[in-house]
């Protein structure tokens, strides 16, 4: 049995707390972590197979970079550069998918922007937002997403971790039944390291880490990308032909729920000046 | 590994920072060479991405100047081994990234560059 998940309260400055509970678990984490995460999930290596050749993206919050290598039948036929803020993860994905390729691989953090604006193809941030403590990060995150982009053709897909978990998953959540808000919890990880005592007998020491999630909620995702998109002055919309000139647009491509996370997947439009 | 195809993306984000922030100019740099795969249809797309002039100058900061100082409107092989290899295969390894513009100086170790800011930088 996994350590149970507990409910928590952000208690203090969002971004302080996110240092403690968050950048600096990773980053003591991050090996075990990156061994334990190597499997894709079929929605974002679908959603990368299905871009064309030479684009080039931004995966914010990369982690061990495991979608860098990616689509797998077509190596090199994209650039995914990874973000990320914890160092040791970065290690990790500088050589992700384990052949001598070395990934590009940024330290950074994904409230800022150090890009030329709307200069990616498509973005991706996936398990990455629900780190962030407050509502007003997490609608900054997916801002910065939409900005990252090009404005007549970026695509976008975030991915979160949901209230709602797969019957499948190990973890026992703590679920306000009344309210259809999201959840503040604490995720333990357990390292366990392995020491020789003096008698030479190898004693088993465990630490466990609480890694702080906002778990979302059914329809919190779609709500947080459309005021996200509004505030940038985006519609919320498919393209339409007969819009006034300069109207910018964000179209829902796919929203779902796919094992225990919510997903968004966004396809930005522009229409030309006349 | 900053590669110049992500250097040509990058610009300084440091609070009022907004103009003259781009391309952030290398200092102290040491170059690894690694041979990617040529593909010559990747390089054809990602042209559209990249400020011709910043990639050029820059790759002369570093010592290469293999490409044309104009942009030339019909791409042949041999033109895209060239972007490929100035793309793609120079790694800077170590060294500094200078905003031309502020002087906010992001290092790179172990080729990772570091655009993180402090606190009262952040726009």
């Amino acid at each position: 049995m996994p350590p149970k998940v507990e409910a928590t309260v952000v208690d203090q400055d969002a971004q302080k707390y996110e240092q403690l509970h968050v950048h600096e678990v990773y980053e003591q984490i991050a090996g075990h972590f990156s061994s334990t995460r190597y499997k894709p999930w079929p929605i974002i290596a679908c959603f990368l197979a299905s871009l064309p050749t030479g684009w080039v993206g931004l995966d914010s919050g990369t982690g061990n970079g495991k979608y860098l290598p990616l689509p797998a039948d077509r190596p090199g036929c994209l650039m995914t550069i990874g973000m990320d803020r914890s160092q040791n993860l970065l290690n990790a994905a500088r050589t992700a998918g384990g052949t001598d390729v070395i990934r590009e691989v940024v330290r950074g953090d994904v409230l800022d922007n150090p890009w030329r604006r709307g200069i990616f193809d498509y973005c991706i941030s996936i398990a990455t937002i629900h780190h962030l403590a407050t509502h007003e990060r997490r609608k900054l995150a997916v801002q910065r997403t939409l900005q990252a982009v090009s404005p007549n053709h970026g695509r976008v897909l975030i991915y979160v971790w949901a209230i709602d978990q797969d019957e499948l998953s190990k973890r026992q959540i703590p679920k306000d039944n009344e309210t259809r808000a999201g959840q503040d919890v604490f995720v333990p990880w357990v390292l366990s390291t392995q020491k020789k005592s003096e008698a030479d007998s190898v004693q088993t020491q465990s630490q466990v880490y609480n890694r702080y999630y906002h778990m979302f909620a059914e329809g919190e995702l779609s709500a947080l990308v459309h005021e996200a998109a509004t505030e940038l002055g985006m519609l919320v919309d498919r393209e339409s032909s007969n819009g006034d000139p300069g109207t910018r647009g964000v179209e829902v491509v796919q929203d779902g729920w796919e094992r225990s996370n919510y997903y968004v997947e966004l396809r930005l439009w522009e229409n030309g000046q006349i | 590994m900053v590669r110049l195809i992500t250097h040509n993306l990058l610009s300084c984000h440091a609070k009022g920072c907004t103009t003259n922030n781009f391309p952030l100019q290398f200092k102290d740099a040491e170059i690894e060479h690694r041979e990617a795969d040529f593909n010559p249809e990747f390089i054809r797309g990602l042209l559209p991405k990249i400020e011709w002039k910043a990639l050029v100058d820059t790759a002369k900061e570093l010592g290469d100047t293999s490409l044309p100082y104009e942009q030339p409107e019909m791409m042949d092989d041999e033109l895209l081994k060239t972007l490929h290899h100035v793309l793609l295969e120079m790694h800077v390894e170590e060294g500094q990234m200078i905003c031309p513009n502020c002087n906010h100086v992001y290092p790179i170790s172990n080729g990772i560059p570091n655009m993180l800011l402090a606190e009262h930088e952040i726009a």
